[in-house]
């Protein structure tokens, strides 16, 4: 047996195709987890190949490795400390010279590595030729083209990355040099840290001191306090006679040295004319046609979703709910059997009908937009909108998401910047009306009182959305992040890659949600069965029937919402028979509805809150989320009442 | 860069029209409009401001590079630009802080 092992991490730009690369050289054997301690994604994969048991790390898709985010400073500092034995940068062809800048950024930091010139097909077709010997030479690292979709190239650049470590001592490959005044001023700074260790290569240090850097500046600091003065003031000078930062006028020299090399590596073969893609890409953001394209996938979107996840979910409640007699069987009907039953199982089947007919089919779409390409022109058309609640554009993607479920909107907030916008943006989507508070609105108010009110409903619900949002984006400290954001060409998503995210992110949910559904729908039961319903109900009655004018049986159900929002209704209609809901006054019935939309998130949701910003936080949007249900169903109750 | 004996006018990335095109002059913060800043601590409080700048010039648009707006979404939307080869959706906000150099004829 041979024990050799490898550490190759992956790292390239967003939207290069590396978790197709990934996905390719490790099969199943990934697992998905987060960053010690930070809300970033990691994805590890290990594979066996000539001898060596090889750990693959995909690091986040990233545009520069300064500390703008916490992917960039995650992927720097693991490329520093952790020191895998190759670096596999993924580069798309058809956008070379972006894709460069990084590269040259990955070469600072001194790390062995190859290149994997992904998209050839697509740069092909953009009639971009690229010279690979000439690539190689000029940045003396070992490019091999891949077209990953395809799975062209893997296993060549899989024998290049264990080449390139068989080649110890690895031969250092050469840097960008800068302009005359800053290599001497680098220079300088790298004489004066000779006797500092660091886990960065000391050039490296002194470039990103004199970027401004602030994580480096603070490790320097706390070295030799002289040293960072000292880069300071070098900054200063080369901002003087510059006239711009001495961050923008590094950044420029270094997009001007992979620049140069891309305009030397490639080639216009043909004359630019709009290809295919760029028709589709006109035609999806365009001011008319874009906005029809939108609004029209996402009816269609919701549609099939809701049509698929209500039919299956009542197909499986069927198959699950025919266990019961199984069960009466094997623990009684007794105590323990209601327990079993109605706290465990019930809430296993809560679980169940929410994840697979829901949340599977989401995710898959949600993945084929984003791996498509169309996710980001639907940010480009939507940021106008969520502008006005202090976020960008992006934000509608996790906004869209909630109204399949809160679970995956507040997950998916990550794609937001900064710590700030993803909290605003999770804050936000917990109040969009999931496909369980849809039940609700359809369910009593769309179908006692009509259709119209429940679409009045529905606006009342955006309105608020905009409303709450628009202060909390006032309340919350912070400056906004407008919108950046890459355009990649459309391509064919890789079905492979994306059953595989989806995959993951159900996992994921599963872990969440499941847990805390199955916990709560017990301990429930265990209420219901030692008689502290009736209890519970006499305390809230101030609440629900003084103030909220319901029913007193309601403040039972509305706890029991909390496991999952339409259980509260479902339970009504139990609860009120022989009569059922129809015993309700249209008052009654929109008080209901609202308090349901917006008293809390459920406790899935609560979960994904926690883990995403911590107790503290979860608590605030929850209680201040039941305290303004409570008082806007009131208040509601008292103008209905004068109306009608 | 190439000289031409062009008349050239300094104005915000918001100014071009679609199909138009300048070269990046500096990039504008926006509490102090219309000041160039050539100084990180001459901006007090405002580092998050000089990420935005960063992640600006990550992007690519550092002084002296070409940019084309290619449209902007409507009601004062964002704006489509291709820079280096690719192409950028950019926030107006941000875009209004660009500062071209648009050639004229």
């Amino acid at each position: 047996m041979n024990k050799k092992k490898l550490l190759i991490a992956l790292a390239g730009n967003a939207n290069v195709g590396k978790s197709v690369i990934f996905n390719h050289l490790t099969g199943l054997h990934q697992h998905i987890g987060n960053w010690p301690g930070k809300t970033v994604e990691r994805a590890e994969g290990t594979l066996h190949f000539r001898g060596y048991t090889i750990d693959i790390v995909d690091l986040p898709g990233i545009y520069s490795l300064s500390t703008y985010s916490l992917e960039e400073l995650v992927s720097r500092k693991y490329i520093a400390v952790e020191r895998p034995d190759v670096v596999i940068n993924v580069v798309d062809a058809s956008v070379l010279e972006r894709n460069l800048f990084f590269t040259l950024q990955l070469m600072e930091l001194e790390t062995p590595m190859v290149i994997a010139l992904n998209q050839m097909d697509m740069a092909k077709s953009k009639g971009i030729q690229i010279n690979i010997k000439k690539l190689e030479h000029l940045l003396g690292i070992p490019v091999m083209p891949t077209v990953a979709v395809k799975g062209v190239g893997i296993a060549k650049l899989l024998e290049k990355a264990i080449e390139t470590v068989e080649k110890t001592p690895a031969k250092k490959h050469p840097q960008v040099t800068y302009g005359e005044e800053i290599e001497e001023k680098i220079g300088k700074l790298m004489e004066k840290m000779k006797n500092v260790q660091l886990v960065y290569p000391p050039r490296y240090v002194a470039i990103k001191l004199l970027e401004g850097d602030e994580e480096i500046e603070r490790e320097i600091q706390r070295i030799n306090p002289q040293i960072t003065s000292a880069a300071k003031k070098i900054a200063v000078e080369i901002e003087n006679i510059h006239g711009h930062t001495c961050s923008t006028v590094i950044t420029s020299e270094r997009y001007e040295a992979a620049g140069c090399i891309a305009r030397a590596a490639q080639k216009l073969v043909s004359p630019i004319k709009p290809t295919k893609v760029e028709r589709l890409h006109n035609l999806t953001t365009h001011k008319v046609t874009g906005y029809l394209i939108l609004v029209f996938s996402l009816l269609l979107i919701f549609y099939t979703i809701f049509t698929f996840g209500d039919y299956t979910s009542g197909l499986l409640s069927d198959v699950l709910y025919g266990l019961e007699p199984l069960f009466a069987s094997a623990f009684g009907t007794g105590i323990v059997g209601a327990l079993m039953w109605g706290g465990v199982m019930e809430g296993l089947i809560a679980g169940i009908t929410i994840v697979l007919p829901y949340i599977i089919p989401f995710y898959l779409i949600l993945y084929v937009l984003e791996n498509s390409g169309y996710l980001s022109r639907i940010a480009f058309l939507m940021d106008y909108v969520m502008h006005k609640m202090g976020l960008h554009g992006k934000a509608f993607i996790p906004i869209m998401l909630g109204f399949g479920c809160n679970v995956p909107a507040c997950l998916g907030c990550r794609i937001m910047e900064t710590q700030r916008e993803r909290l605003l943006a999770a804050f936000v989507t917990t109040l969009v009306p999931c496909a369980a508070t849809t039940v609700i609105i359809l369910g009593l108010v769309g179908n006692f009182l009509g259709i119209q009110w429940a679409l009045a409903l529905y606006l009342f619900n955006f309105l608020v959305i905009f409303v709450l949002g628009r202060l909390a984006f006032k309340v919350v400290p912070g400056e906004p992040t407008a919108l950046i954001m890459e355009m990649h060409d459309y391509r064919w998503p890789h079905m492979k890659t994306i059953l595989k995210q989806t995959w993951f992110r159900v996992a994921e949910f599963i872990k969440i949600a499941f847990p805390l559904i199955i916990v709560g729908s017990f301990a429930l039961k265990l209420a219901e069965v030692s008689g502290l319903l009736e209890p519970i109900a006499a305390v809230l009655s101030p609440v629900t029937v003084a103030w909220l004018g319901l029913p007193a049986i309601t403040g039972i159900t509305l706890i029991f919402g909390v496991l999952r929002k339409e259980l509260s209704l479902v339970m009504l209609a139990a609860l009120l028979a022989p009569t059922g809901l129809a015993i309700l006054t249209p008052v009654q019935m929109v008080v209901f509805t609202l308090v349901a939309m917006f008293y809390i998130p459920c406790i899935a949701t609560i979960a994904a809150l926690v883990k995403e910003f911590g107790w503290k936080k979860a608590l605030f949007i929850t209680v201040f989320e039941i305290v303004f249900a409570i008082v806007l169903g009131g208040v509601a109750l008292r103008l209905l009442t004068l109306v009608a | 860069m190439e000289k031409r004996n062009s008349k050239r006018r300094e104005a915000p990335l918001t100014a071009l029209k679609a199909g138009e095109s300048g070269i990046v002059t500096y990039i504008r913060f926006g509490h102090i409009r219309g000041r160039r800043i050539r100084h990180r601590h001459m901006m007090h409080g405002h580092e998050r401001e000089w990420g935005f700048e960063k992640r600006l010039m990550d992007m690519g648009l550092t002084p002296g590079t070409r940019v084309t707006v290619v449209k902007s979404a409507p009601f004062h939307g964002p704006f489509e630009i291709l820079v280096r080869g690719s192409r950028l959706a950019l926030g107006r906000g941000m875009a209004e802080r660009i500062v071209v150099e648009i050639e004229q004829e």
